[in-house]
């Protein structure tokens, strides 16, 4: 039987280099999130049940998350700051699956 | 250590608890994603999109995991999760998480107990804030 609930390594980064990347990787997903903020109504009410992907602030929307991904990073690869995410088919109150062990199989 | 998040607005029009993180990819580079603060949660939870995004072969299913919405299949990561860190810039999380492969079981990422229980978790709409205080922060209450 596998153990799931291994131990989380904690680290804080403290290289400069990758905090400044994260940096411009966190300016460029925000860019992309005020993007979906601001087209809110328009994508959530036409794109239920599909997977959209901001990039370079365009829309992107496919079926699946691979090929939403594949559109996004064709057309901008310097992106890295994308935001996928999936639209639920309906808009209703979620309570969220509280994960628990109930099986190992 | 102070881990800030905020109140998210979503398509359904409610404002949900999140954390704006990455998860490491196979590629060796930071895929973005939000992770929903549930407190409720025992694990550690990828959504289908941050599982694609992750680009790691899909494993069988080795475990399941239930809640109100019935028992799904899971399948195992191990990965390192990036938060941002209020003091330092960011901090990781390395280990063995789990992931949902059905979009209609889990539409967004979840932080459970196994990272937020690292930390006292304070998710206040009223006062419009959300974030993991930890080491060497801490929180007060006072009576205004």
């Amino acid at each position: 039987m596998k153990d799931p609930e291994c131990a989380i390594v904690v680290e804080e980064v403290t290289d400069p280099q990758e905090l400044a990347a994260a940096q411009v990787q966190d300016e460029r997903f925000e860019r992309n999130v005020s993007w979906l903020r601001e087209h809110a109504e328009e994508v959530y009410s036409h794109h239920r049940g599909k997977f959209i992907c901001i990039a370079g602030g365009e829309l992107f929307v496919a079926d699946t998350p691979e090929e939403v991904l594949s559109l996004a990073r064709r057309a901008h690869p310097e992106d890295n700051g994308r935001y996928l995410r999936y639209i639920p088919r309906e808009k209703v109150a979620r309570i969220y699956v509280h994960p628990r062990r109930v099986a190992f199989l | 250590m102070y881990i800030p998040g905020e109140w998210h607005f979503c398509d359904d029009g409610t404002e949900r608890p999140v954390i704006r993180g990455e998860i490491l990819a196979l590629t060796s580079t930071w895929e973005k994603t939000l992770f929903l603060v549930d407190t409720g949660a025992d694990r550690t939870v990828l959504s289908a999109d941050a599982l694609a995004a992750l680009g790691v072969p899909t494993l069988p299913p080795d475990q399941r995991l239930g809640g109100l919405g019935g028992v799904v299949d899971a399948v195992p990561v191990g990965t390192t999760i990036r938060l941002p860190d209020g003091q330092t810039g960011k901090v990781t999380f390395r280990g063995q998480f789990a992931a949902v492969a059905d979009p209609d079981m889990l539409d967004m990422s979840v932080l459970g107990r196994d990272i937020t229980g690292l930390f006292a978790v304070i998710v206040d709409r009223p006062g419009d804030v959300v974030c993991l205080v930890g080491q060497r922060h801490r929180y007060a209450i006072h009576t205004v």
